[in-house]
């Protein structure tokens, strides 16, 4: 018996409070997408299959030793760059934007496993290098983030591009990028500002920012959506309308219930009480990552912990600032509660490769 | 290569950062938190209205307007119901076999199936009723009564047109309804505290509103208030389920003290010459009798008339559509005379004995000019009684002479003249009682003497419109005592008019209902071809209004070739004595002779309304 138990501890790589935490949130995601749905079964169904097989891939991708992972870290970013060209040219077109790979049994969102890759080759190319990280490494690096963000943005798909950028940045920033470089490039970034505006954002990009700044100029246009969601949520109130009797969800006031406005079904159904119990489950995740990051066995551990917690806490973020109205709608779905396939089990390989980084200790550290 | 020190600094390092960045999204994450918390908490009843605003629709549903009665209880103007095939598009799904079935028996016309599939689409998507087509015939209905099993989601439903039984008899009494212009619909509809929106309508011509007479008056009691159904729609405006109903509240009748047999004689009798005739019940001073000719059909205009028909009526020389009994400007011409003759006893300038020597005419003394009457070599030796009864105009150019205008002019106005005397006439008209001020203010000229004169024999400037004639006419009748007129009996109790004098009392009275029966019953009087027309006694005054003045019969008979400066044949009357029950008024336009013009159209109206009693 004790034998037993000391195989499983030494060959069984685990996080129960991670496990269950994401376990609960996905949990929570299937009742609401089952209301966000209007009680659509086979929805329902599909997204079953994929949290069963998200926290079964979230099990096995945590038992490998964080080396495979650093020595295999090239050939993992090959294949998603490979994956995002493959894309580019054989790609299916959804609403005129391609960023789907039709598996045949699954379209898989190409720039969904970049946004796992790309930290894990930055912390693979960064962890051994002197502080401060020199200019020429930075440079390196940012013109790798850059290149694959540009080609993740022409899909065109802006809301994960950005999360791939800030991903790179937070990298960057957590290996020791220096303080000097961070000040001047900002500057710059700020007086690039209008450039950016004029030439890489897409008419319909730019004209959700400029809803945002002012959503009641057009209510019925383009600022419909950001209106409506604010409806939802303001019209939950403390309790909410109960489940499966939200109003502005099931008469369809609300665009995309099951995606990116699944938070206003929630906050209109389950009120501020239902908000801040899901916010407290994020938030039990989030500080769990900070805490296994802190104590982390190595620099390569750290900042793939880092970066890939910050993704997962910046995508919560812009979801839901964008459906607050704060940020304009850039298409970002709330992990583990929305629908989606890839987005959705990208997280759970993303906690997987946390909870492998985590609870690998080395006795011998180098 | 990095070595022990260096490692324990990048730990430290990435610890700062780690934190620092986690502290920045805390911060972030708690303005979020804040940010809901507005929304849900502080702002919860604007958004909490804001959702059910968005799900809930109103649609407005008409009321029916009240019915229009005369004094006997009988029906004026009533709703009259069509019907119309409609289908409900939402529960159909091929509109061109159905189209084609109903087509079967009951033909539809190309403009009809046109707008049922250039509106099908849409009435679907919204769940909302289609017409296919309106005003069935009794045979189209009873068609399709026997066949209805054969068409599911297909029915026929009433609308309703206003119609009046009369269409020409009450034209400017009771008046039309028309079309509810925009802003008049956001005015009515704001004071329940709703707004122009999707109306189920009763009336096939949708929002009904009183354009003239009673049923403008009388607008707000005639419409009802709007009534709503609540129903629970979805973003695209689809109708889901429905909340609630809130009957509309019909109109009030209206119970009207119109007599529509006395107006059926004055409407015949008038016969399409202009002219008014207005009949007053003198106990309780309510219109029985208010024809103004000639007249149009109130049906063909609140019904839809073609632009032809109305351009013909509008730019009829006869003017159809003025009122002419309450916006007929006349001079009253020799019926003023027992008003000026009251004003004579009130004053003390005259009593029942005075007599003047009538010679035919008077001589202004001021500047010799000369008033004619209407007789030749005058009247001679001449009373108050006989001067009315003959009606001598010399005998009240010498009591006028004596007259302080202004005082005159006050007086007249307890007669009703120059002022309203009708509490629901639609736009009437004042009339006009000159004074010196009014000259002076209007014309710029100071009075004359003159003036005074002409005004003893209701000529010159002075006006009165048939209505005010009628009153007068029933003021003398009551003997200084009226109500105020109206259209609808037991309104005016409260508005009654007392005739305040010191120098006339019921012997006065008497004696001048006396005089105005003489008008008729004695040899003299110059309405005697009335004598035989009635079998009961009744008192009245003739006048003829002169349009052009002329200084003898042969003038007048060159004039009159033109008919429009024919004299205008007027009368007041009352009856039956000694008790009037009655008071009319009689105005026929170029009529020429009071007496024998005008006078029979009031007698026959008289006979109707006494006979009928």
């Amino acid at each position: 018996m004790i034998e037993m138990k000391n195989i499983l501890k030494t060959k069984i790589y685990f996080d129960p409070y991670l496990f269950i935490s994401i376990s609960l949130l996905s949990i929570m995601g299937l009742v609401f997408l089952y209301s966000a749905s209007d009680g659509n079964v086979q929805v329902i169904v599909k997204q079953s299959l994929f949290v069963l097989f998200g926290l079964i891939l979230m099990f096995i991708v945590s038992q490998p030793d964080p080396d495979f992972y650093k020595s295999n870290s090239l050939a993992f970013i090959t294949i998603s760059f490979i994956l995002i060209l493959l894309t580019l040219f054989f790609g299916k077109e959804v609403n005129g934007a391609k960023r789907w790979l039709d598996l045949g049994f699954f379209s898989l969102q190409s720039s969904e496993i970049i946004k796992i890759a790309l930290p894990i080759f930055l912390s693979a190319y960064l962890y051994d290098k002197a502080l401060p990280i020199r200019i020429f490494n930075t440079f390196i690096t940012i013109l790798i983030i850059l290149i694959i963000v540009n080609f993740v943005r022409i899909q065109p798909d802006l809301g994960t591009s950005l999360v791939i950028l800030i991903a790179g940045l937070y990298i960057l920033f957590l290996a020791g990028l220096s303080w000097r470089f961070i000040g001047i490039s900002s500057g710059i970034f700020i007086l690039s500002l209008p450039f950016i505006w004029k030439n890489f954002l897409e008419p319909f990009q730019r004209q959700r920012i400029l809803t945002l700044l002012d959503p009641n100029s057009d209510p019925f246009g383009s600022g419909w959506n950001i209106t409506q969601s604010k409806i939802a949520i303001g019209s939950g109130g403390l309790q909410g309308k109960g489940y499966q009797m939200g109003s502005q969800s099931h008469l369809d006031f609300l665009p995309e219930t099951e995606t990116d406005f699944i938070f206003s079904v929630i906050a209109e159904e389950f009120g501020f009480i239902g908000v801040c119990i899901l916010l407290l489950v994020f938030f039990f995740i989030i500080l769990r990552c900070l805490y296994l990051a802190l104590n982390a066995r190595d620099r390569f551990c750290r900042l793939t912990i880092g970066g890939l917690s910050l993704i997962f806490v910046s995508t919560i973020f812009i979801n839901l600032a964008m459906v607050i109205g704060i940020i304009p709608i850039v298409g970002m779905p709330l992990p583990f509660i929305s629908k989606g396939g890839s987005s959705l089990l990208s997280f759970y390989i993303a906690f997987g490769i946390i909870i492998s980084m985590a609870s690998h200790k080395k006795l011998m550290q180098k | 290569m990095i070595d022990l020190n260096d490692r324990f600094s990048e730990k430290k390092n990435f610890f700062n950062r780690l934190i620092l960045i986690y502290i920045l999204f805390g911060c972030l994450f708690l303005y979020i938190l804040i940010k809901t918390f507005s929304l849900q908490i502080s702002s919860y009843s604007d958004y909490e209205l804001a959702s059910l605003k968005n799900k809930t629709r109103e649609i407005l549903l008409q009321p029916s307007r009240g019915i229009i009665y005369d004094r006997n209880g009988q029906i004026i103007v009533n709703n009259t119901p069509s019907y119309n095939l409609i289908i409900n598009p939402s529960e159909i799904t091929n509109l061109d076999s159905l189209l084609d079935q109903i087509n079967t028996i009951i033909s539809l016309r190309d403009s009809d199936i046109l707008y049922a599939k250039e509106n099908f689409k849409t009435k679907s998507k919204l769940n909302r009723e289609l017409v296919i087509k309106r005003n069935l015939s009794k045979e189209e209905i009873a068609k399709f009564e026997v066949r209805k099993y054969q068409f599911p989601s297909t029915f026929i439903d009433e609308r309703y047109s206003r119609e009046s039984l009369y269409p020409y008899l009450f034209s400017h009494s009771i008046g039309y309804v028309g079309n509810l212009s925009d802003d008049n619909l956001k005015d009515i509809l704001s004071k329940q505290n709703l707004s122009p929106r999707e109306t189920i309508f009763k009336y096939s011509n949708g929002f009904l509103s009183g354009k003239t007479g009673l049923e403008n008056i009388y607008d707000k009691e005639l419409r009802g208030s709007f009534g709503k159904k609540i129903y629970e729609v979805d973003a695209s405006g689809r109708l889901l389920n429905e909340r609630e109903t809130i009957n509309p509240i019909d109109g009030k009748d209206l119970y009207t003290s119109l007599d529509i047999e006395s107006q059926k004689v004055a409407f015949k009798e008038l016969n399409n010459r202009r002219g008014a005739v207005v009949a007053i019940d003198i106990s309780d001073g309510s219109i029985v009798t208010y024809i103004s000719s000639p007249s149009f059909s109130v049906n063909q205009i609140s019904n839809g008339l073609s632009q032809s028909d109305f351009d013909n009526l509008i730019y009829d020389n006869n003017k159809p559509f003025f009122d002419r009994a309450s916006q007929g400007r006349y001079s009253p011409a020799s019926t003023i005379k027992p008003a000026i003759g009251l004003f004579g006893l009130e004053n003390e300038i005259i009593d029942w004995d005075f007599t003047i020597d009538d010679k035919g005419f008077f001589t202004l003394p001021e500047d010799g000019r000369i008033y004619r009457g209407w007789k030749k070599g005058g009247h001679g030796i001449i009373n108050l009684k006989d001067a009315i009864i003959e009606s001598s105009n010399t005998f009240f150019f010498s009591l006028a002479y004596k007259s302080e205008i202004n005082q005159l002019t006050n007086y007249l106005s307890n007669f009703g003249f120059g002022r309203s005397v009708c509490l629901d006439c639609f736009l009437q008209d004042e009339g006009l009682l000159p004074d010196p001020t009014w000259k002076m203010n209007n014309l710029n000229f100071g009075w004359f003497k003159g003036d005074t004169v002409n005004l003893g024999v209701g000529q010159g400037y002075m006006s009165a419109t048939p209505i005010q004639l009628a009153y007068y006419s029933a003021i003398i009748a009551n003997k200084g005592i009226l109500n105020k007129f109206s259209f609808v009996q037991n309104e005016n109790s409260e508005s009654k008019e007392i005739f305040y004098s010191e120098n006339i009392d019921d012997d006065d009275w008497d004696k001048i209902h006396q005089s105005m029966i003489g008008v008729i019953e004695n040899p003299k009087g110059t309405a005697g071809r009335l004598r035989d027309l009635k079998d009961y006694v009744i008192a009245a005054k003739s006048g003829t209004v002169e349009l052009v003045s002329t200084e003898t019969k042969e003038d007048y008979k060159i004039i009159r070739e033109v008919e429009g400066k024919r004299d205008h044949a007027i009368i007041i009357a009352f009856g039956p004595m000694p008790n009037p029950k009655y008071a009319i008024s009689v105005v026929i336009e170029n009529g020429e002779s009071g007496g024998s013009v005008a006078g029979p159209v009031a007698i026959e109206v008289l006979n109707t309304l006494i006979k009928n009693d």
